[in-house]
């Protein structure tokens, strides 16, 4: 029986090149859970309407949008890569949808459909990332940028000057209609979540994934489909923005090409802080939701007690630099290369 | 397990043909960007004589300043191996200082709203630096600090400017009409064009950006070139901030956001490779000829405005797919 | 017995090097064959094409009979050949069970599901061949050492159940890692794996090598030079056969060789870096050649690497010319009259995209500037001056080095340190490695003159042959410490034997 050995145990060979310690990946697992909690304490100590079951209702509803988009994220940052497309897909995605269902711009009134149909092209967005980095071998940075601009470049044509307003009353059920307290919508980020976090135990997909953010060379020599993965993991989370962007269109009752404004940041910033590292390989769908409730609460907190809602998205990134500061900071080294 | 050999890459076959994927990669960095030019103003002129008068050459080259001093100094970053996602944010920043601060602080609000931007520019080197993280993540985040960063001072609202102090960057000079901001850019140009012609700067970038391991093993300076660039990136986007006030008459926290991928696609475009080591300001200036051209080009042929974004996504994809050294990327993320 | 595993006449070059220069060798059913060689014989080049992550020149490998073209880890483990690797070759984040079946979870997983309890049963299977206590959802980087072994053997023999046939298991020096309990364990492990796979024991520890095997094969400058039982022969034997006579014929120059000057140029106290040496101790003096041999591992390169900044040192002194010196960077120690020529020429000697000119005033670039200007035109001049006098072959000083052949670019990458008066200690990390014979003598010659002028040189080198001819005196290393040094004056040269035995 060979237990795991301590964290600090050294081998004894007076020898030289220290080889891969073992490691405890505890800390990463419980800190941004207590950072949540701490967070929580803080401003229901700052702001008395904080712990109100009001205002937690209204957390949990305002982070739904972030969390659907969080858990595509999710897998993209596992396999080590970025997606900065996630304005883009959800703009094109949110006009999709606002034509195809009753709208005040055409006579159209496919319902559920026009929802499976602007998912899919958010896939198709997705799709087309995970082909064109894998293919031309880009970096993923430079392909999703570009992805982006081509979705808000769609978003802005199909937008084409005149805003369609929804007039489906289904719709409109589903933007107002509460179960237990709740918008339908979170209950919709729930399911995602729950999909999400089986996807990432269960399939080839999620642990390929992960895999291959934790040694991609390894992984592919071994015989592993890299390549399908990535593209797989980049459709998955197209599919995710999609989402998002119809979950925002409901929301708001019409379809607008900013409808993902401020969103790729903020989701970085939730997978990162929750401990879904950029290197890839580590954290998970949970621990980015962690980070999603964290950055919620944050924003929701400071407009509590009085801070500039405008000042979020300066916060949102000076938290993320902080953020990879902290996790990078032991990997300094003298010659170490980083672009 | 490592998979490279001790004794270097795979061997070049003696004496075979030259064209070498890294040789036929060069040659199209070269060429190729001239080449498009060249077609493209061609067609252009074809559909649309008009498009050759001195009047319409003038007003299309000072419509490409801000994007050429931005890519200016986001080049200069991109050629040691980096990347400044936050240039365009910084300038909408600077344009909402410049149009707050005029009133008070007259002409000199110039180079103090430049000087501010370097120093921001700065702190993101230093941080590239010190910290060891992703120029792209450093950037990235401050991007987003620039711009809530606007979207305070500015309480999310236009600032307009009155007043004559920034008419010299945006007036017509002389009995040929030339603009003045053409002059501008083009003095930025020579003065960076010197200081990489004539300063071991150019080739202390290049050594960064195609191998820096060498660099830092050859006792070049990695660390304060890499906050140099930095700084005169940040430079740029101030100055570049300061210009578009003067033609826009107002400050706004969003209003060079839209540039970014501009600024991207020219400097790609151009012959700049992404991955560094490669490029310079005779490319850029190219480069952004072709963005600003494209763009004049879509409206003669009639094409909506809203699909430049598209054109913009595919042009940086397409580019960036054919001049990328995938040498330096055995395994691309 | 038919052998399992045959290698016939493979070779491989690269550049002006060949490293595998026809080896051949077999490997029977049930057999632990030994493989034995200095640094550079050719050891990780064969091994690394027995699975296909390089490919031969020329000559063939038979598995079981047939020929075969192996393509990667994942193909060789279909085919029934796993390697444990020097650097271990499992993905740190996921469980155990994984790693031993990554590619190959079979009806583990079906329609992209993962059944968690039967990997793991699968999982166990492996672990239970080798007696290990592993548990098979066990995360694999919060295990130890010499535990990722185990279970990179458990993942070679998971190729048992694949292919229905027996595995050959490639081990790469395996105990390198481990501490004296820990080889013991993996003795036991050998043992039981050949009686259900054959081994290949590739070590540069003699007695564990005799210990181990059934036959052993030595490698020398890329051929198989020897096979012979444990019984037949002794360690020194085996020395003698690994160091071999170089026919190669490779003139040193050794009569040129001056005696050192009386000044301590460069001393070296207590120098300790972690986890790679401890109180390393040594001086050089001015116009003196100091060797330093060892193994992979010794910790020789970190220490050249620590004296020129490029590595941080945990304590220790270092003197220059009477002078303490504590270089946080290259660019420090360069100001301070150190140089370095790297052993990886492409990817830290030079920068390849850049003219010949260029690489060579890169360090001291003030030679070549008035203020913050260049002068283009002076550096022009004064990279020619270097390169008639050193008979670079190049269209000229603009031209890229990386057009140059590695003989031409390595004497362009070592007058970058002339190029200023100001050098006081070079470095030279295998500076003749892949060099043609007319070269590296071109480079002895050099190295020759540099002492002749009063700088002290630190080398590295691949050959001991050729580290003791060019040496005053040879410093030997063993496990991060320094274990003897030796004189080396020209017609008292040291056999190479008694170096090596002193490295492993």
């Amino acid at each position: 029986m060979t237990p795991a050995r301590s964290v600090l145990a050294a081998p004894e060979t007076g020898r030289a090149t220290p080889r891969i310690r073992p490691r405890s990946t505890l800390l990463a697992d419980l800190g941004p859970t207590i950072a949540l909690v701490v967070l929580c304490a803080v401003f229901a100590a700052l702001s008395p309407q904080f712990a109100t079951w009001g205002n937690i209702r209204n957390i949990l509803d305002s982070a739904a949008v972030l969390a659907v988009i969080a858990v595509g994220l999710t897998f993209v940052l596992m396999l080590g890569a970025i997606d900065l497309s996630i304005e883009g897909v959800m703009a094109a995605a949110a006009l999709c949808v606002a034509l195809l269902v009753a709208n005040t711009r055409n006579d159209n009134d496919f319902g559920f459909l026009a929802i499976v149909a602007a998912t899919a092209l958010g896939a198709c967005f997705g799709l087309a990332s995970g082909l064109l980095s894998t293919g031309l071998k880009i970096p993923s940075f430079m392909t999703t940028l570009g992805v982006s601009a081509i979705g808000i470049g769609v978003a802005t044509v199909l937008f084409g000057g005149v805003q369609p307003s929804i007039t489906s009353p289904g719709v409109a059920e589903w933007a107002s209609g509460q179960w237990f307290g709740l918008t339908r919508l979170t209950f919709v980020a729930v399911a995602v979540v729950v999909v999400g976090v089986l996807i990432e135990r269960y399939t080839r997909m999620g642990r390929y994934a992960r895999a291959i953010g934790g040694a991609e060379e390894i992984a592919y020599l071994s015989g592993v489909p890299v390549r399908r993965v990535k593209v797989l993991a980049f459709a998955f989370a197209g599919a995710t923005y999609a989402i998002a962007g119809i979950m925002v269109t409901i929301q708001l009752g019409s379809g607008i090409v900013q409808a993902g404004v401020g969103q790729n940041f903020a989701a970085i910033t939730a997978a990162v802080v929750g401990g879904t590292l950029l290197s890839g390989g580590r954290g998970g769908v949970l621990h980015s939701i962690v980070g999603v409730m964290i950055v919620t609460v944050l924003v929701n907190g400071l407009v509590l007690i009085g801070v500039s809602p405008y000042v979020q998205r300066a916060v949102q990134g000076v938290i993320v630099v902080v953020a990879v500061a902290i996790t990078a900071w032991p990997l300094r080294a003298r010659m170490r290369v980083v672009k | 397990m490592y998979v490279s050999e001790k004794t270097g890459t795979l061997p070049r076959v003696a004496g075979a043909s030259r064209l070498t994927p890294a040789a036929r990669r060069r040659l199209l960095l070269m060429a190729m960007p001239g080449a498009v030019l060249t077609v493209l103003v061609a067609a252009i002129a074809l559909a649309n004589p008009h498009f050759l008068r001195p009047a319409s050459v003038w007003t299309l080259l000072d419509s490409a300043v801000p994007i050429l001093i931005l890519a200016t100094g986001a080049m200069l970053v991109i050629l040691c191996g980096g990347i400044v996602l936050s240039v365009a944010a910084l300038a909408s920043l600077a344009s909402v200082l410049v149009a707050l601060w005029v009133p008070a602080l007259g002409g000199a609000v110039v180079p103090v709203v430049v000087l501010l931007c370097a120093l921001a520019g700065l702190a993101q080197g230093a941080i590239h630096v010190v910290a060891q993280i992703p120029s792209f993540l450093v950037t990235l985040g401050g991007m987003a600090v620039w711009a809530g960063l606007a979207l305070v001072i500015s309480g999310a609202a236009t600032i307009g400017v009155s007043g004559t102090t920034l008419d010299w960057t945006f007036t017509r000079i002389g009995d040929a009409g030339i603009p003045s901001a053409v002059l501008i850019g083009a003095a930025l140009v020579l003065v960076v064009a010197a200081l990489l012609q004539f300063t071991p700067l150019r080739r202390w970038l290049v050594a960064i950006g195609s191998s820096e391991s060498a660099a830092l093993m050859a006792g070049v300076p990695v660390a304060k070139t890499k906050m140099a660039v930095f700084a005169l990136s940040g430079a740029c986007a101030g100055f570049a901030g300061v210009m578009l006030v003067g033609r826009t008459f107002s400050g706004a926290p969003s209003l060079a956001d839209s540039l970014l991928l501009p600024v991207v696609a020219a400097i790609v475009v151009g012959g700049t490779a992404i991955t560094g080591g490669f490029g310079g300001i005779g490319r850029t200036v190219i480069g952004v000829l072709i963005i600003t051209v494209l763009r004049v080009g879509l409206s003669v042929a009639g094409v909506d405005s809203s699909y430049e974004q598209i054109f913009y996504g595919v042009l940086v994809i397409g580019a960036v797919a054919l001049t990328i050294d995938r040498s330096k990327l055995p395994f691309v993320k | 017995m038919s052998a399992v595993l045959s290698v016939h006449d493979l070779r491989k070059s690269y550049a002006e090097t060949r490293a595998l220069d026809g080896v051949s060798f077999e490997v029977r059913r049930h057999e632990v064959v030994g493989l034995i060689g200095e640094n550079g014989a050719g050891k990780s080049t064969l091994l690394k094409m027995l699975v296909g992550l390089v490919q031969p020149d020329s000559g063939r490998i038979e598995l079981r009979g047939r020929a075969v073209k192996m393509r990667g880890i994942g193909q060789a483990g279909a085919a029934g050949i796993g390697m444990v690797f020097q650097e271990q070759s499992l993905i740190p984040n996921i469980t155990v069970a994984e790693n031993i079946l990554l590619a190959a979870e079979g009806g583990a997983v079906r329609g992209g599901v993962y059944r968690w309890s039967d990997l793991k049963r699968r999982a166990q299977v492996q672990l239970d061949k080798i007696g290990s206590g592993i548990r098979p959802d066990a995360i694999t980087e919060t295990l130890s050492f010499a535990d990722r072994q185990f279970v990179e053997i458990a993942k070679v023999l998971a190729t048992e159940e694949r292919t229905n046939a027996e595995p050959v298991v490639l081990l790469d020096e395996p105990t390198s890692v481990l501490d004296r309990d820990e080889t013991e364990i993996l003795f036991a492990q050998i043992e039981r794996l050949r009686t259900r796979a054959s081994v290949v024991f590739v070590s540069h520890r003699l007695d564990e090598v005799l210990r181990v095997s059934d036959r052993v094969y030595v490698l020398r400058n890329g051929r198989t030079v020897a096979e012979c039982t444990p019984g037949e022969v002794d360690e020194a034997a085996l020395r003698r056969l690994m160091i071999g006579r170089d026919l190669e014929g490779s003139h040193y120059g050794e009569e040129d060789q001056r005696p050192p000057g009386d000044a301590v140029r460069l001393a070296v106290r207590g120098l300790t870096v972690r986890g790679v040496c401890e109180g390393v101790d040594f001086d050089v003096h001015a116009g003196e050649v100091l060797g330093i041999a060892g193994v992979q591992g010794s910790g020789r390169e970190e220490v050249c690497r620590a004296l020129f900044g490029a590595r941080g040192v945990k304590s220790g002194t270092i003197e220059l010319d009477g002078k303490t010196v504590r270089p946080r960077a290259p660019r420090a120690a360069i100001a301070r009259g150190f140089g370095f020529v790297p052993a990886e020429r492409r990817s830290e000697g030079m920068v390849g995209t850049m003219s010949v000119a260029e690489n060579m005033t890169l360090p001291h670039i003030g030679e070549v500037c008035a203020g913050p200007v260049l002068r283009r035109g002076l550096e022009r001049r004064l990279a020619e001056t270097w390169i008639e006098r050193l008979r670079i072959k190049t269209p000229s000083a603009a031209a890229p080095i990386g057009a140059l052949s590695g003989g031409n670019q390595q004497k362009a990458v070592l007058a970058r340190w002339l190029v200023s008066d100001g050098l006081r200690v070079l470095i030279l990390d295998h500076p003749t490695r892949g060099l043609d014979v007319g070269a590296k003598g071109e480079v002895y010659r050099l190295i020759r003159e540099l002492t002749a002028s009063g700088v002290a040189v630190l080398l590295m080198a691949d050959s001991l042959e050729e580290l003791i001819a060019m040496s005053h005196r040879v410093l030997v290393m063993k496990d991060g410490r320094v274990t003897d040094t030796i004189d080396a004056a020209p017609g008292e040269k040291p056999a190479p034997l008694e170096i090596l035995e002193r490295m492993i």
